[in-house]
């Protein structure tokens, strides 16, 4: 299935979009995601730990499958205010 | 009794009288109110100077995480009537308020002062909003160190 990824703040200007489309495979989790994400744009790979995910809105540790039409955003730790 | 909360993110100037009298009911006698501003001088730590901070923010669930931290408050401090809890995204220059939290009360002696203190904590903690600081030097996003956990 297809899922959308949204990025924010400085991960959206690594990635240099504010979204992507990626290929995975029903029953894939979170962690797995980040993982083939990395992949795809090696030059994050060492922040690779920084980069937080939530799932429909919430924060992920990474062990959820994907559901279908899944709201993904994947992000640096939050510094506003 | 159902009490106001104003969870809000908006590019547009803060109107702080506005928010604080639309959490004033009339059993308060209390607002403490905290606003975040840009701060165009640092002395503490690595001294620089800011030209601007640049707010972003993943709206809809910084919205949800701005109504959890109201519900946070709620469930600490049941002396906390009125919260307003406002953030400002897009360019903001130094002296420019960027984030607002109100909470009113009957008195200033109910947890009110610390009510508004966990208001801004949180907000740091858990609301997905970032900075980017341009200064003359350069720019970087500032980043936050607090991880949430799963569900937080």
């Amino acid at each position: 299935m297809k899922v959308k990824i949204q990025f924010f703040a400085s991960l959206s200007d690594y990635v240099r979009a504010k979204s992507v489309e990626m290929e995975i495979s029903a029953k894939t989790i979170v962690a797995t995601l980040k993982e083939l994400f990395v992949k795809s744009y090696p030059k994050i790979a060492a922040a690779h730990k920084s980069i937080m995910a939530a799932v429909h809105r919430e924060n992920d540790a990474g062990e959820q499958i994907i559901p279908m039409d899944a709201e993904i955003a994947f992000f640096f730790l939050v510094s506003g205010g | 009794m159902d009490y106001p909360t104003i969870i809000s993110i908006t590019e547009k100037e803060l109107d702080l009288d506005a928010l604080i009298a639309q959490v004033t009911l009339p059993s308060t006698g209390a607002a403490v109110m905290f606003s975040g501003i840009v701060r165009g001088i640092t002395e503490r730590g690595n001294a620089h100077e800011t030209s601007f901070l640049e707010y972003e923010a993943y709206e809809p669930m910084a919205k949800a995480k701005m109504g959890q931290v109201a519900e946070e408050i709620r469930s600490r401090w049941q002396s906390v009537e009125g919260i307003a809890i406002v953030q400002r995204v897009g360019r903001l220059y130094p002296q420019t308020p960027t984030v607002l939290i109100v909470c009113t009360a009957a008195h200033r002696d109910t947890g009110v002062f610390d009510a508004a203190r966990y208001g801004i904590d949180r907000l740091k903690e858990i609301v997905p909003i970032w900075k980017k600081e341009v200064s003359p030097g350069g720019e970087f996003w500032v980043e936050g160190e607090y991880i949430p956990k799963p569900g937080e």
